[in-house]
Parts: structure tokens; C-alpha cells; sequence
């Protein structure tokens, strides 16, 4: 049945092929605003098993962009070797190869496309494998948006001309001259990191939202590891909020609580770099770390590469929330709720002023 | 190698043992039987013991009647002897007083008296009783020799000789005999010239020997007369010439010993009455052992079948409770299980639905995709469309070839028309795309309804192959993309069955084989006639079955899944399922190569597929 349906969709893409570059529609805002004329335009690739997905992409982005699709991963990969995609749209859920495992290979063969995964029904190491192996740039859900995905392809066809890196991992020094920020209930995951870290990275355990953004505020923080909740409270807005304020910080979440949601919006919103479910060998952990190091070091060498990691926006209602957990700090049990806010952003100071400015 | 493993024996939950019912019958048995056996006990008891009474009494009898007897003996034996000796002694002074005066000449007449004619005349067979007698010519020859001894000289004074001496003594009679045998003198008259050579008595005593006898006569001549009912101790007694051992004649000598005789019989009444009652006695005593042994042994076998009554009711109470404790047991289980087959249900449910939502989810989203682009064209298309019909409009309202109007109004709106952007033929596809898409949402929504078939009734003829494509379609969204799900379906007749509950038996085992495969692999679906079987085949190119885990893998709650991720009641359930429709499941597996697990179903009347809900 699937082959059924992916035979067909590579003989229909075939006759497509030589259509696309006729389908020249003028190029309008989003294909201006990445700064393209119609022979420039962003190349694109899709590939999903099924016909009528890949049909209805090229309908929705053929007008800005130079659309190519393919029925399945092991077709498309030839193509991505061949051509200088700036984003790759993958369906997860493919016969033969899936969509993460394809994206991580587009990654090793053209690093700087953007990478966009399509998702229906995820099942949690799919989603894991693509963030940790793929690290991709968006998760998409089907149905998708007619008017949203264009401007996602856009936004990510921008970035990967203006940002472009040659190579995925660039070679650089693992030593970090910043502190390690660990937010976690636990003591024990702050000393497996320090142990796994060595005595050269300084280790900062925050066991509350306040003692984190406290470090944040005064420590100068690269990594931060966190744990989805810590003393009751949900640390994903914090981590996109640190994301969003500076693109260079490299966050992993280590965490036994994994909800698909909340991962896809940790990526979406985030743009974590690692998804570690709680328990991991000291050695996955340390590997994860060390490649962390890598991609702190890469991204304040080069900010354009930190511009990769472009966040989208956070609700605003997801900033108060977190503003209203932070105010009955636990270090502060007398603090009355009304004044909290205010006197808690004074306290903590200007970099967390800056922080929540919206 | 390739392992398989037949259906191996299960308890049916209905084949539930009667505890109880099994106790009862078996203990009553049991007890009947041992009842039986007390009593045959009991009896062959009572009459052993009756026997070795009666044997003690019998003996006890005999010992007394021994003695008895021997007593009696002992006293007539002393009696013959003491009389004997007695009658010796008479006859030596007799003898001695009368034989060589008296009787040697008398004697020696006699025996000059011939008998050698009379003894020639030759015995004859009597017959009355066959023994030889002798002749009555015989007899009266030898009366006539008597006869001749008497008119001897000196007989009447020998005579009245005699008669003196034997006055008032015990001596009845007095014979005496020559050394021929020839009764030479009796003191009974009639009887001399007698032959007695044959005698017994005559014969031990010529050689020297004395012999006695007992007698009893009604009548007797003695010397005194005749006398009635006497016992007389008859001696024969050898005469020896006074002065040498010369045995010369024979004396038989009569004495009357009744009233010794009368003593001896006294005494041994005596003692034959003392023994009848010692025997009574012995009697009436093993009567009342007999009867206190039995009275005994009623009481014991009353006892014991008490107690075993009492056993009985005590070990009836206890199984009884057993039983009840047992059938809570079962019952808790049951639920347990049926609560546990429930939770699978739902969770290969859950599992179904994810994984029809993906499916569905496809087709939707390219079809919501395609019909909002379509409705955009459409709204872009309003303009364009609404120039056309006014233009239309005007032509068809006129029948000149020429229409002049006025363009300088409509020019500006004209501008926002794109003339490159007027084929609907991209919606016109889009369209088409979003019916396909609708098409394939409602096959997915035909074999749900297929699938689940809550529309039809229970058990009904049923296309086997059509409702195993149906399970493929819908396994299909579940199995990962990696593996190939296969149709193999031969001609294969409709079968009456429980479609829900066969769908549920295969969605398990295409479940079951995806599961076994790791990485890229198919499940093949096979279907076909086998005799007069349907066989399916759900054949997978998985790792296997290990040999240690084989024999279980039909045991409820054995599972090679994590804690919580199987209840390791799927193929238990499955198996309960098939043998319901009175067929079988079976699996052949070769470690590394894969598994096939054969379902076959009987196609002829099959076991009335039951109602019951598949737990």
C-alpha cells in the first residue's frame, strides 16, 4: 500500500519536474523580504511518501520558491548531494528511511540547509532522534497553516543564505571559560556533571527558578541543563526566554517527564540543543556535554551561526506565567504576591530587566 | 532447527473441578467400603472365635471322656487282674486238694474215652452269619462222649466233692479240660464232653498261660442255682501236677464280680457326671464369652463408624470451606484477568487509533492545504469572473458585431487582474487531489467500520480474505513504515464465525510479528484450504522465538515485554478465541529466520461459535 503510494508519488514528481520553473509567479513579500530575485529563488526540497503531500507543497510554495520533491528519503538523498537545498522538508513517517534519520543525513552532506520536519504522529524517539542526531530547525505539524508555512520556509531559506556554515560540527577548542548551569531537584545530576565535566568547568546548581535566573543574572552561564520541572515549576519558558535573549546559549534538557508536545514546542520555541531522557549512561551524558561545548564555543565565534537558531515568539501569557512562578521564591517565603513582581525583577537586576522586557 | 509449538494443554476455565462434589462421593465410597470390610471383620471374627470355642469344649469333652473311660478301664483291668490272680491261687488249692486223689484218675478214664470220631465229622459254613459250626451230629457226639464221662465210677462223688469246696464263694462254675480240650468234668452237667481245642483261652492256657474275661450273662447256672444279670470273670487256668511245672489239665473257673463290677460303674457315673457338668459349665462359659465378644465387637464397629462419621463431617466442613475459598479465588482471578484483557483491549485500541489518526491525518492535511488554496484562486478569481459576465452580458444584449464602452472606469480595477494567474487548472487539480484524499479517508473509515463490524450481527458467513485485508488496512497504520505488510489469500470458502473476535485474533498476530522484526522485514498474510481446514499463516521474517520462551508464549501473563508495555495476555486471548470457533493456533519458529503461527479453523458445522464476549 505505502509503496503503492511512494511509486506513485515519484512518477507524479517526474512530471512535475518540468513544470516547476514555468510556475514563475512573481516573486512577493516573504521572497523580497529573503532579498531573492526570481532566478535566485530559494531552493527547496520535500519529500513525504505520500503523493498528495508533496502535490499540495509545491502548489503552496512553488510561487516563491524553486521547488523540488521526492517520494521517500533513499530518493531524495542524491538529490540533496546534487543540489544546494537551502531548506529540507521531511515527512517523519516514511517506508524505508524516516524522516529523522534523513534529516540527520542532510545535515552530514549539506550542513547549512534548514531542516524542517513534518509530523503527523510522532512517536517520542522519533522526536528525540531528531533533535539530537538531526537538530533541526522546526517541527511542522499536519494539517500545516496555508499562510504560516510559507513564511516559516521563508524565515528559514533567509537564514540559511545569510548564515550559511560549511561544515556541521567545526573544529574548536572543548574547553569552556563559562559556568554550566544545572537546574534540576536532584544533587546528584549536578554531580554527575561536574564529574563528567572535570574540575576546569565551574558547575552552578539552581534548584529554583530564582536561584536560576539569579546565575543567569550573575554567573556567566553557556550551558544551561535543565530538567522540565524544578520545585513544582515548568522551566521550558525560562529556557526559551534564555534562547530568545541570546541565540548563543546551548541548552539540553535531561528530563524522565517527556511530552511530545512540550518537546516540539522546546524546539519550535527553543531551539534546545540536546533531549536527554532521564536515566543516560555517564557516557551519552558526557558525550552530549562535550558536543554542547563544541556548539557554545561555534556559536560565540560566529554569531551568524547562532542566527540559525532563530526562536519563534513566546505568548506573552507564557511570560507572565513564568513572572508570577518566580515570585513566591522559596528563599523568599514573606514575600506578599502583589508587590512580588516588580521588587523580584529589582532584586534581580538589570540582565533579568532586560530579560523579560517585552 | 525449527521449533514448533502446538497448542500445548490448557485448563478451560469452565472445566472447573467440583471439590466438593468429588470429596463426597469418593469419602462415601471410601467409608461404605470401610464399613464393610469392619463388618466382614467383625463376623469372620465372631465366628472364629465361635469355632475355637467350640473346639476347646470339644476337646475339653474328649480329655474328660479319656479319663473317664480310662478310669473305667483301669478298674476293670485291675478288677480281671486282681480276680485272676485270685482264681490261680483257688485253682492251685484246688488243685491241690483234690487233682491227684481225686481228678488224675478221673482224668485219665476220660481220656481213654475216644473223641477222635467225633472230631472227624467236619465243620459246617452256618448260613446264617458264614462262620464254620460244628455240625448237630457233631455236637451230639460229643454230648454222648460227655454223657460216657459221667457214668464214669466216682463222678457223683467227685461230684458232690466239688460242689463242697465251692459252696458260698464267689465261684459260680468249675470246668475242667483233659489236654485234648475234651470238657472231662463241668459243673454244669450238660456242657462235659464239650470239644474246646479250639478255644483261645484253653489253647494259652494248655501252653501254660493263664487268660480272663469279663462277662456279663442274663442267666447263669451256678452252683447254687441258676442267677440272673451277673458280670462273671471267666479264667482259664492251667493245672499243674502238684510238685512238678507239668501242665496236666485245664480248669475254667467262673466267679461273680458284680458287686465290684457294680462299684467300678458307680464310680465312673460319678465321674461322667462330673464331666457332663464341667463340660456345661465350659459351655455356658464360651456362650457368655461368644456373647460379650460380640457384644464388643458391636460396640467397637459402632465406635468406629462414629468416628468415621465424625471424620466425614469434620473434613466436609473443611473442603466445603476449601471449595469456597477457592471459587472466591477463581472468581477474583477471573476478573482479574478479564479486568487485565479489558486494559489490553483498550491499549492495542489506543494503539489502533493513534495510528488511524495518522492515517487519516494525511490525506487531511494536503486536502485542508489544497481547498484553502483553492478558496484563495477562487476569491482572486471574483473579479476576473465578474468582468466576464458583464462582459457577456453586454455581447448577448446586443446583435451588432461591434460594442464600443467605455474602459477609463473599470481600468483600475482591470489593473489587479493578472492574466497569468487565471488557469484553474492548478484548482482544478487541487480539487481533484482533495477527492482522492477524501477517497482515501473514507477506505480508511470503510475498513474501520469493516473492522470493528458493530454494524453486523455477531456470528454470520464471513469473507475470510476480505476481513483479513480489512485487518492488513488497518494494521497498516500501526506497523512501522519499515515493514511490509503482504496479502496472500487463496480461494477459501465463507466461514461462520465471530468476525470481531477472529479481526482481534489476527490484528494481535500481525501486531505480534511487526513487533519481532527489528529494523526492515515483511509480514506475509496467507490464507488457503487445508482438507477440511481454513489454515491462515501469519508469517514474519523476525527474530524468532527463543526455545526457552516457546512453551509459554501461550501462558497468560507471560510476557519478553518490559513491566507495564505487555500483559502478556494477547496470545492467550487469541488462542481462547480460536479454540472457541473449535480450531486451533499453532507457531513454527527458527531463531534469527522468523516465526509463522498457523490458525486453523474447521470449516464444516463448526462448535457453535460462542456469544460470549471475548474476555
Amino acid at each position: 500500500m505505502s509503496a503503492q503510494r511512494a511509486l506513485a508519488a515519484t512518477v507524479r514528481c517526474a512530471a512535475d519536474m518540468p513544470e516547476a520553473p514555468s510556475r514563475a509567479g512573481a516573486a512577493q513579500d516573504m521572497g523580497s523580504r529573503a532579498g531573492l530575485t526570481r532566478d535566485t529563488r530559494s531552493r527547496v526540497l520535500c519529500v513525504d511518501d505520500e503523493p498528495g503531500i508533496v502535490r499540495s507543497l509545491r502548489w503552496l510554495l512553488q510561487k516563491d520558491f524553486d521547488i523540488t520533491t521526492a517520494g521517500g528519503g533513499e530518493e531524495a538523498l542524491p538529490l540533496v548531494e546534487r543540489g544546494d537545498f537551502d531548506v529540507v522538508i521531511s515527512d517523519q513517517r516514511m517506508p524505508g528511511m524516516m524522516g529523522a534519520e534523513f534529516l540527520h543525513e542532510v545535515r552530514r552532506l549539506s550542513p547549512r540547509s534548514m531542516r524542517i520536519l513534518l509530523t503527523g504522529y510522532s512517536d517520542m524517539p522519533a522526536i528525540l532522534r531528531s533533535i539530537n542526531d538531526s537538530e533541526i530547525f522546526r517541527f511542522v505539524s499536519k494539517p500545516w497553516d496555508v499562510h504560516e508555512l510559507p513564511k516559516l520556509v521563508a524565515q528559514a531559506a533567509h537564514i540559511a543564505r545569510a548564515h550559511a556554515i560549511d561544515a556541521a560540527d567545526t573544529p574548536a577548542a572543548d574547553t569552556l571559560g563559562e559556568a554550566v548551569l544545572v537546574i534540576d531537584d536532584d544533587p546528584v545530576v549536578a554531580g554527575l556533571l561536574a564529574q563528567a565535566l572535570g574540575p576546569q568547568v565551574r558547575v552552578v546548581h539552581a534548584t529554583t527558578l530564582a536561584q536560576a535566573a539569579a546565575a543567569v543574572r550573575d554567573d556567566h552561564v553557556g550551558i544551561v541543563v535543565a530538567d522540565t520541572m524544578v520545585a513544582r515549576r515548568g522551566t521550558t519558558t525560562l529556557l526559551k526566554l534564555l534562547k530568545r535573549e541570546d541565540p548563543g546559549i546551548v541548552s539540553i534538557v535531561y528530563t524522565a517527564a517527556a511530552d511530545a508536545v512540550d518537546v516540539v514546542s522546546l524546539i519550535n520555541q527553543g531551539q534546545i540543543f540536546r533531549f536527554l531522557p532521564k536515566p543516560v549512561r555517564p557516557t551519552t551524558l558526557r558525550i552530549a556535554l562535550s558536543a554542547a561545548i563544541v556548539k557554545r564555543q561555534q556559536l560565540k565565534a560566529d554569531p551568524s551561526v547562532a542566527a540559525r537558531h532563530e526562536v519563534d515568539a513566546l505568548p506573552e501569557e507564557a511570560q507572565r506565567e513564568l513572572l508570577a512562578s518566580l515570585a513566591p521564591a522559596p528563599a523568599q517565603p514573606g514575600e506578599t504576591g502583589g508587590a512580588a513582581p516588580a521588587s523580584l525583577l529589582d532584586r534581580l537586576g538589570g540582565s533579568l530587566r532586560r530579560l523579560f522586557r517585552a | 532447527m525449527r521449533h514448533t509449538q502446538p497448542e500445548s494443554g490448557g485448563i478451560a476455565p469452565s472445566r472447573r473441578f467440583h471439590l466438593v462434589r468429588h470429596f463426597v462421593a469418593t469419602s462415601l465410597g471410601m467409608f461404605a467400603l470401610v464399613a464393610a470390610a469392619l463388618l466382614y471383620f467383625q463376623w469372620t471374627q465372631g465366628n472364629f472365635f465361635k469355632d475355637v470355642q467350640a473346639q476347646q469344649s470339644e476337646f475339653f469333652g474328649h480329655v474328660q471322656a479319656d479319663f473317664a473311660r480310662q478310669q473305667d478301664e483301669a478298674a476293670r483291668r485291675d478288677l480281671l487282674a486282681i480276680h485272676e490272680a485270685g482264681n490261680v491261687n483257688l485253682t492251685r488249692l484246688f488243685a491241690n486238694a483234690l487233682w491227684e486223689r481225686d481228678f488224675a484218675p478221673f482224668v485219665a478214664r476220660a481220656g481213654a474215652i475216644p473223641v477222635d470220631a467225633c472230631r472227624a465229622i467236619a465243620d459246617v459254613r452256618d448260613p446264617a452269619d458264614g462262620k464254620t459250626k460244628p455240625p448237630p451230629a457233631k455236637k451230639a457226639c460229643f454230648a454222648d462222649a460227655g454223657r460216657q464221662i459221667q457214668a464214669i465210677d466216682g463222678f457223683a462223688a467227685l461230684n458232690a466233692k466239688v460242689y463242697d469246696a465251692m459252696k458260698r464263694s464267689t465261684v459260680f462254675k468249675i470246668k475242667v479240660f483233659d489236654l485234648r480240650g475234651i470238657t472231662v468234668y463241668s459243673s454244669e452237667h450238660a456242657q462235659m464232653g464239650e470239644d474246646k481245642s479250639a478255644n483261645a483261652g484253653w489253647l494259652g492256657a494248655a501252653q501254660g498261660k493263664p487268660k480272663s474275661e469279663l462277662t456279663f450273662r442274663d442267666k447263669f447256672s451256678a452252683f447254687e442255682g441258676v442267677v440272673e444279670k451277673r458280670d462273671l470273670i471267666s479264667s482259664y487256668l492251667p493245672v499243674v501236677a502238684p510238685g512238678t511245672d507239668r501242665i496236666v489239665g485245664v480248669f475254667e473257673v467262673y466267679s461273680d464280680v458284680t458287686p465290684f463290677l457294680d462299684r467300678i460303674k458307680r464310680t465312673s457315673a460319678q465321674i461322667a457326671a462330673a464331666a457332663a457338668a464341667n463340660q456345661s459349665k465350659v459351655g455356658a462359659a464360651a456362650a457368655d464369652h461368644q456373647d460379650r465378644v460380640d457384644r464388643w465387637g458391636d460396640v467397637m464397629l459402632a465406635v468406629v463408624l462414629g468416628l468415621l462419621a465424625a471424620l466425614f463431617g469434620g473434613l466436609y466442613v473443611i473442603v466445603k470451606r476449601a471449595d469456597r475459598i477457592l471459587a472466591q479465588e477463581a472468581k477474583d482471578r477471573e476478573r482479574a484477568q478479564q479486568q487485565l484483557a479489558q486494559a489490553e483491549k483498550m491499549a492495542s485500541l489506543g494503539q489502533m487509533v493513534a495510528g488511524v489518526a495518522h492515517q487519516l491525518n494525511t490525506p487531511l492535511a494536503f486536502s485542508h492545504s489544497n481547498v484553502s488554496m483553492a478558496v484563495e484562486t477562487l476569491q482572486r478569481y471574483r473579479l476576473p469572473l465578474k468582468v466576464a459576465g458583464r462582459f457577456s452580458g453586454l455581447v448577448k444584449s446586443t446583435d451588432r458585431d461591434r460594442v464600443t464602452f467605455d474602459v477609463r472606469k473599470a481600468r483600475r480595477h482591470l489593473a489587479r487582474i493578472d492574466e497569468g494567474d487565471l488557469d484553474a487548472s492548478t484548482s482544478i487539480e487541487m480539487l481533484q487531489d482533495t477527492l482522492q484524499g477524501i477517497g482515501q479517508m473514507r477506505e480508511l473509515v470503510d475498513n474501520l467500520r469493516d473492522f470493528t463490524r458493530l454494524d453486523r450481527a455477531r456470528t454470520a458467513p464471513f469473507d475470510v480474505n476480505k476481513g483479513l485485508h480489512n485487518v492488513v488496512y488497518i494494521a497498516s497504520s500501526v506497523v512501522p513504515p519499515r515493514i511490509r505488510l503482504l496479502e496472500d489469500f487463496g480461494a477459501v470458502p465463507p466461514l461462520v464465525c465471530n468476525a470481531v473476535q477472529l479481526n482481534q485474533v489476527f490484528l494481535n498476530l500481525i501486531n505480534n510479528a511487526a513487533q519481532a522484526i527489528e529494523g526492515d522485514g515483511e509480514v506475509r498474510v496467507r490464507s488457503r484450504v487445508e482438507g477440511d481446514h481454513l489454515r491462515i499463516d501469519v508469517i514474519d521474517t523476525g527474530s524468532g522465538i527463543a526455545p526457552d520462551v516457546l512453551p509459554h508464549i501461550f501462558d497468560d501473563y507471560f510476557t519478553t515485554k518490559p513491566a507495564g508495555e505487555g500483559s502478556g495476555l494477547g496470545l492467550g486471548i487469541a488462542r481462547t478465541i480460536v479454540r472457541e470457533h473449535g480450531g486451533d493456533i499453532a507457531v513454527e519458529t527458527e531463531v534469527g529466520a522468523g516465526s509463522t503461527f498457523i490458525v486453523r479453523l474447521p470449516l464444516a458445522q463448526q462448535a457453535e461459535p460462542l456469544e460470549a464476549e471475548a474476555a
